[in-house]
């Protein structure tokens, strides 16, 4: 059992400014040596907690690193390239380079016992990976290229349930679809209509998109994140929007619109134990929440010092390394006091 | 106002070599709008008009369209972007991978990646990328829709010479065509909620044969007044006026793509802006001059990768298929199609993954008529900050589109007395892009 604590005491330990855009991190066996991917294309390694980091570059995609997961001695990256690459992550040398999808990845998962890879991309395919070999599993099929409007659509988010079983994919229109591993066999659809903007009057395209998933550690409960509806969709000035579905019934029981921190909601985490999901993302600027989902509330929020990309939680669930615009930042929280 | 100049010393506008075919025509100054009717239906003008047959359609991309998602990708660099740029048919010749099918027909489009215009604001940029200069306090200037309108168009066309589309209601004020001192003759039909004029249809009650013999009765009765009344120029104006609004009436049905055969419809696709493209051709087909199809609102504060991502798919496909469609018609080589916005925007990238509003390095294109297909003109630095080489502004924009068609930039107007080139003085056009 893990220790309990305390999101109030949330305070940014460090911040690492960076060039660039950071978009994905990874942790390399709960030290804090971690990994980012950037838009300039390279994996960076380095020491978060050291006083003057130095990030050493992992040369290898030609776009945007956009997810990256880490198990042993295995960093696998994702890219707009189409590319993943498997790294040593102790050596940081390339393994092998597989062209996974003909679009955009957007996003990478790995289940809990380190043995799949899932990458999801705007070919609006799923795929699953033997995280060892690199070797294909399975295809994903189920999203629509196009969205109701006729442009091309985003297959942006995915994760698997902590038992391994389970998959959530999510695209730009509000769709997610729950599919067993095993089979591959689609077993729901969740819709999130709010999540997805179309503008047909004003600016006539659209925006948003759901772009976080996660199951709760009990795998009953699946969360995804966006925004709310957008008015002037030339901007991300929306209501950060989190649902919350009893996935198997279809039943919507949470529903999170934040209106003190706006912007898209980019990446979710359930607490292990399920003591509470924490959310992050942001518009220009940058937000990290707490949900408490038995009373329905937040439990803290804070601003972030950007946008946050993406984020990683160690395995005590006190230190959070969050990617974003320009920076690398590291939270820390401290054990809540006993009563 | 200069409007109003116009009007009371009854001057209409004229060209040096017009006024020769005018004045030897032995009609009047006075004749005012019935002279210059008169004067474009003159035999050898009219010939030379109908000769040339040039036609524009302006893809206005407002809001401001991306120049490093669309026609000067600057890949691997810092404000780059995620897009790759690829190669296109012309050797030597890269632009965004959100763009293969354009790449792939580069011969007929020529790129210019050098325009600083200066003003960062949208109403002032809209106006001055129409205008391609600024407003005087006593002098309106016409929009280079109207001046084609004027110098394309003829008097006595059954379709209209000046036609757009701008149904997004975002930056739609800043779009709005201006005649300025060419007068409401030479005003857009501005079509927004509809893809078809609300007004042209015959009203229900009254049968097209109806409305035949209407006009027939109306012709006899006039050729009787005017019999013995030859000199009657007033009088004969109203009969081109009366003909031309029959011509408009029956124009309607080139807004209705209904027509069009299935095939076109799968090839431009079923987009808005697709639609709005093949009535652009449809009408370019029968003869009107200037269409301008306004594709709103690229104004991507945030999320600016996945609103080009969008936005440049459809655009890629829609220009290309629309040039194809010209060309396969015949009509490429007499028919000019641009696209141009209001400004660029930032190669530096914002939190919100957004580009903000960029005057100063940005790139429009021009594809067909009288163009160097496959030619660039102008550079940025490696980063898309500034022009490095050939920076214009609006000024030399819009000189190069009059000259690709044809028309000396500095031709002159009259307004009143004061002679008004249609470019600011000294403003020449881009050579290099065009054939």
């Amino acid at each position: 059992m893990l220790a309990q604590i305390d999101p109030a005491t949330l305070k940014v330990s460090k911040k690492i400014s960076q060039p660039g855009i950071l978009l994905s991190v990874a942790q390399l066996n709960d030290s804090n040596q971690v990994f980012v991917g950037s838009s300039d294309g390279m994996v960076y390694s380095l020491d978060a907690m050291a006083d003057k980091p130095e990030p050493l570059a992992m040369e290898g995609h030609q776009s945007y690193v956009t997810g990256l997961v880490q198990s042993g001695e295995l960093l696998v990256s994702g890219s707009f390239d189409g590319k993943l690459i498997w790294w040593n992550s102790q050596t940081r040398e390339q393994i092998r380079t597989v062209d996974a999808h003909h679009k955009w990845i957007r996003q990478l998962a790995i289940n809990q016992d380190g043995t799949m890879l899932a990458s999801v991309s705007d070919d609006m395919v799923c795929r699953l990976w033997n995280l060892a070999d690199g070797s294909l599993i399975k295809e994903l099929k189920g999203h629509a290229e196009k969205t109701p409007h006729h442009f091309p659509s985003m297959l942006y988010a995915c994760a698997f349930s902590a038992d391994g079983s389970l998959l959530a994919t999510a695209d730009r229109v509000g769709l997610t679809i729950v599919w067993e591993v095993e089979t591959g066999k689609e077993l729901a659809r969740l819709e999130s209509p709010i999540m997805y903007t179309w503008d047909p009057k004003q600016r006539i395209h659209s925006i948003g998109g759901i772009r976080s998933v996660a199951f709760s550690a009990d795998r009953s409960l699946l969360a995804v994140g966006g925004t709310g509806k957008i008015n002037n969709i030339d901007h991300l000035e929306a209501l950060s929007r989190i649902e919350i579905f009893d996935w198997e019934k279809g039943e919507r029981t949470h529903e999170f619109n934040g209106d003190t921190y706006k912007g898209l909601v980019e990446q979710l985490i359930f607490h292990p134990e399920d003591q509470w999901l924490l959310a992050a993302g942001g518009d220009h600027n940058g937000f990290i929440k707490f949900y408490d989902l038995a009373e329905k509330k937040v439990i803290k929020q804070d601003k972030a010092p950007m946008h946050v990309h993406d984020l990683v939680v160690n395995e005590a669930f006190d230190t959070i390394f969050a990617a974003g615009h320009g920076q690398l930042v590291v939270w820390q929280m401290d054990a809540a006091k006993s009563d | 106002m200069a409007d109003d100049q116009q009007l009371k010393t009854g001057v209409g506008i004229q060209q040096p070599i017009d006024r020769r075919h005018f004045l030897g025509s032995g009609a009047g100054l006075a004749g005012g709008i019935a002279g210059c009717l008169q004067l474009l239906s003159h035999p050898l003008l009219a010939d030379e008009l109908k000769q040339q047959e040039k036609r524009v359609i302006l893809l206005w991309l407002a809001g401001g369209a991306s120049q490093l998602e669309t026609f000067d990708p600057k890949p691997r660099r810092p404000t780059g972007g995620p897009f790759q740029a690829i190669p296109t048919s012309t050797a030597g010749v890269y632009i965004s991978e959100l763009m293969p099918k354009m790449a792939q027909r580069m011969e007929n489009t020529a790129i210019i990646r050098s325009l600083n215009t200066g003003i960062g604001d949208h109403g002032g940029g809209s106006i001055l990328m129409h205008l391609g200069r600024r407003d005087e306090p006593n002098l309106k200037y016409p929009d280079m829709g109207s001046v084609l309108a004027h110098e394309l168009g003829q008097a006595d066309s059954s379709v209209p010479d000046f036609v757009t589309f701008y149904t997004a209601t975002e930056g739609r004020g800043n779009a709005v065509g201006r005649p300025g001192f060419l007068g409401a003759r030479y005003a857009p039909m501005f079509l927004t909620t509809n893809n078809k004029p609300d007004d042209l249809a015959r009203i229900a009650e009254l049968a097209e044969v109806d409305h035949r013999q209407r006009a027939d009765l109306r012709q006899l009765l006039s050729d009787r007044f005017t019999r013995g009344r030859e000199t009657e120029r007033v009088l004969e104006s109203h009969n081109v006026a009366y003909r031309r609004v029959r011509g408009l009436m029956a124009s309607d049905t080139l807004f209705d793509v209904e027509d069009e055969p299935q095939k076109m419809h799968s090839l431009y696709g079923p987009t808005l802006f697709a639609q709005q493209c093949m009535i652009a051709r449809r009408l370019a087909e029968a003869g009107t001059p200037f269409v301008k199809v306004s594709r709103a609102w690229w104004d991507s504060h945030g999320q600016n990768f996945e609103t080009h991502l969008e936005m440049v798919t459809e655009l890629d496909h829609v220009m290309s298929t629309l040039l194809e469609d010209l060309r396969q018609r015949g009509m490429l080589e007499s028919t000019l199609v641009i696209t141009l916005s209001e400004f660029g925007r930032t190669p530096t990238i914002n939190g919100s993954l957004g580009r903000d509003h960029f005057a100063r390095a940005w790139s429009a294109s021009l594809s067909g008529c009288g163009i160097n297909g496959g030619s660039v003109y102008g550079k940025t630095d490696e980063d898309g900050q500034h022009v490095a080489e050939g920076e214009i502004g609006a000024a030399e924009m819009i000189a190069t589109i009059y000259q690709a068609l044809g028309i000396d930039p500095q031709k002159e107007y009259h307004v009143g007395a004061r002679p008004v080139p249609l470019t600011d003085p000294g403003t020449e056009a881009v050579t290099e892009v065009l054939a």
